[in-house]
């Protein structure tokens, strides 16, 4: 039983991780109609530049907003510089996938020589286990779990109730119309970028922080989970894909404990692939809506 | 019209006399059939480059670049000069097909391949095979065993025998107290797994409680799997965990009160690239205090090491981290066999692979009356007055067996705290009998 409730308390943390990444990932879908598969190549690349700045002496909780910060900008300029190019000339979906797989691959590549192929971690990778029973969760897992919480409280505040959340949700809805209603879309997907962006590098800089080390190949792992945490939750659904990363970090972590650590993925994924056979527009969205973010 | 007539005349005469020279030229460029030819040769370093095991090739890569000048500085193969190419497998048997067929497809002057680990060895080695290339790969699987692949050649033990070194820490290894409980921490991959059975028979049989504990390789976290580990109360841990060991040992210390469990590596965990991932979540001090590793028993000094370790040093213009792979022993296998592959060129006056590859097996075991060298220029000054040699290299004495499987005694090792290897003991035969005998596989 102890096991159990320890594996709960990691699975939320997890589940904090994977929300972070998921939510960036699903807005940028459900808003701009972009799969990114860069996604987890920028987070990747964010967490290094924190490490650059964390090895500076920095704390990690400041280098941490300045790898969102890049995450931004990052992003903001990928899609500036190589995506809206090949959206502006009509792109399907199918080929701006392809597009964004190539953008991933010369990001790796770049990165390589510059980072080197050695693990590396924050400064700040250890801290004060708390024992609460069974549940064992050090300071800096309970400063994450809080941080995705605030994030998700900042989200749902931003699509809710501001002009450039509705904004956001209008031309996710139906850009055209947005347009002709006098709503900047452009702007508005530049925003999306830059905060997806942020998102991005936050998750990232997180991901690495939770996980000790990582290198320059940790990126795959981080965009596989975001993807199926935001493909269970439904794309484009930045709800869903916070449910999705809760069902996703509980059941692997939980699976472990309970079966086998050989399971937990394939456990992971089973669920996913049932929840799209028997629900194939995912836990939260309307079928066909890439749309109507939140 | 005459002078057009003589002209013409010299035409007739001259023109198949040019002819005949531009073909006796383009057949001696020809590196198949008899002679050593021209043109530059070429080593295919098929190993990961990028992808999870991306830490692999450039051990590699170092090794056929310290084997360059070695080679190129003393005359090179009858004057043919040897260059290394990577050829970037991702660790992945999907991609490395691809970058294997392409290897041998695109480069006719191929003299051998160095790389092939576990990852990729099963998809690319019946490629390089069916090429009639000569390959020195760094694969501990089972498979190869007793393989039929004519042009394969392991200058490492398999896996199974890295188990039974590992059980030889806990029985015969100095200075730690009584283990009598050990946790199997490898991946859930079907290499990594293949230390588990012979590891946990040999324990076994020596009366101590194992228990497999399996993790994913490349996950971003491991606490509940190591939760799990340390209700076990593991007195000391196997490990390998290639990409995932520091994360790994991290939240064991993380979740153990600070306290790092002893930790006994494979020889594959003699690496930098190991020896960083660790030490960038655990201390130094920890793994000084907590880490015994097995390796193959180098003497890292003697003329063969001195030469290896001079042009490794050299390498650093090409690629700045080769010199910390002075210590690691693929990096010295993979140069012996470069060296030999060469070596064997030279006593065969060929270039064609199906002439010179028997002759590498002749070369590393010797045969009587064998004259013994330990660098490139010893084995052709030796070659060149007639002589039969045997090269005993960087990597020490090679033995291949009828499945070109060479073998060596077993060290157990520490490492200092600056990544280098310590030796602390030597199995001996009777011990590393003990162990086989008792895996029982």
């Amino acid at each position: 039983m102890s096991i159990l409730i320890a594996a709960f308390g990691f699975g939320l943390v997890s589940a904090s991780v994977i929300a972070l990444a998921a939510v960036g990932f699903t807005m940028q879908f459900g808003i701009t109609n972009m799969i990114n598969l860069a996604y987890g190549e920028v987070m990747i690349a964010s967490a290094y530049v924190a490490y650059y700045v964390d090895q500076r002496g920095v704390s990690i909780w400041i280098a941490m907003l300045i790898g969102a910060a890049f995450g931004a900008v990052f992003s903001f300029l990928i899609n500036r510089l190589i995506y809206a190019p090949f959206q502006r000339k009509g792109t399907a979906l199918l080929g701006m996938v392809i597009v964004s797989l190539a953008v991933s691959l010369m990001i790796a590549n770049i990165m390589l020589p510059i980072v080197g192929y050695f693990a590396v971690s924050y400064n700040e990778r250890f801290s004060t286990l708390l024992r609460f029973g069974a549940l064992a969760l050090t300071v800096n897992q309970i400063a994450i779990f809080a941080l995705a919480g605030a994030i998700m409280v900042a989200i749902h505040a931003l699509l809710r109730y501001t002009r450039l959340g509705k904004a956001m949700r209008a031309t996710a809805a139906n850009p055209a119309l947005a347009r002709n209603c006098g709503i900047p879309t452009q702007r508005v997907i530049d925003a999306v970028w830059l905060i997806t962006g942020a998102l991005c590098g936050l998750a990232g800089v997180v991901a690495a922080l939770d996980s000790d080390s990582f290198t320059i190949s940790s990126g795959a792992g981080f965009l596989i989970t975001a993807l199926a945490a935001a493909v269970l939750g439904g794309a484009g659904q930045p709800y869903g894909a916070m449910i999705g990363a809760v069902v996703i970090g509980l059941i692997t972590e939980m699976s472990a404990a309970v079966w086998s650590p050989d399971y937990k993925q394939v456990v992971a994924f089973a669920i996913l692939v049932v929840v799209m056979v028997l629900r194939p527009q995912g836990l939260l969205a309307r079928r066909g809506a890439a749309a109507a973010a939140g | 019209m005459d002078t057009f007539r003589r002209h013409l005349h010299s035409a007739r005469i001259a023109l198949p006399a040019v002819a005949a020279i531009l073909l006796a030229a383009c057949g001696s460029s020809s590196s198949a059939g008899s002679g050593l030819g021209t043109g530059d040769l070429l080593v295919g370093v098929l190993a990961p480059f990028s992808g999870p095991d991306a830490n692999l090739g450039p051990a590699y890569y170092a090794a056929c670049l310290a084997a360059q000048p070695e080679i190129n500085n003393h005359g090179a193969v009858g004057g043919r000069k040897i260059s290394c190419q990577k050829f970037d497998t991702r660790g992945e048997p999907a991609d490395a097909t691809p970058a294997a067929s392409q290897m041998v497809a695109s480069n006719s002057n191929l003299m051998a391949v160095v790389g092939c680990t576990s990852d990729e060895a099963s998809a690319v080695a019946p490629i390089v095979d069916r090429a009639h290339i000569p390959m020195f790969c760094m694969t501990g699987q089972s498979e190869f065993n007793k393989t039929k692949l004519q042009y394969f050649h392991r200058l490492v033990p398999a896996d199974i025998f890295d188990a039974y070194a590992m059980v030889g820490w806990v029985q015969y290894g100095p200075n730690h107290p009584t283990w009598n409980k050990v946790a199997l921490v490898f991946g859930d991959d079907i290499g990594s797994q293949s230390f588990v059975q012979p590891a946990t028979n040999a324990l076994q049989h020596f009366g101590k409680t194992v228990k497999n504990f399996p993790i994913h390789l490349g996950a971003s976290s491991f606490r509940t799997e190591v939760t799990s580990m340390l209700a076990f109360q593991p007195d000391v841990i196997f490990t390998e965990a290639l990409g995932s060991a520091g994360t790994y040992l991290g939240e064991v210390k993380e979740l153990n009160g600070g306290k790092t469990i002893p930790f006994v590596g494979t020889s594959a965990t003699i690496d930098p690239a190991w020896f960083k991932d660790v030490t960038s979540t655990i201390s130094v001090d920890d793994v000084v205090n907590n880490y015994r590793g097995v390796d193959l028993g180098y003497t890292f000094s003697g003329t063969a090491y001195d030469e290896f370790n001079a042009n490794l040093q050299a390498a650093a213009a090409t690629f700045a981290d080769a010199p910390k792979y002075k210590q690691r022993g693929s990096t010295l296998h993979l140069y012996d066999g470069i060296i030999m592959t060469a070596l064997a060129m030279l006593a065969t006056n060929s270039a064609d692979p199906k002439v010179y590859n028997s002759k590498i097996k002749e070369i590393a075991n010797g045969v009587s009356g064998a004259t013994d060298v330990h660098t490139y220029k010893e084995g052709m000054d030796a070659i060149n007055a007639g002589k039969s040699i045997r090269y005993v290299g960087a990597g020490g004495q090679n033995n291949f067996d009828e499945y070109n499987n060479s073998q060596s005694g077993y060290i157990l090792v520490k490492y200092d705290a600056q990544g280098g290897e310590v030796q602390v003991a030597m199995l001996t035969t009777a011990q590393t009998k003990a162990l086989s005998d008792a895996g029982g596989i």
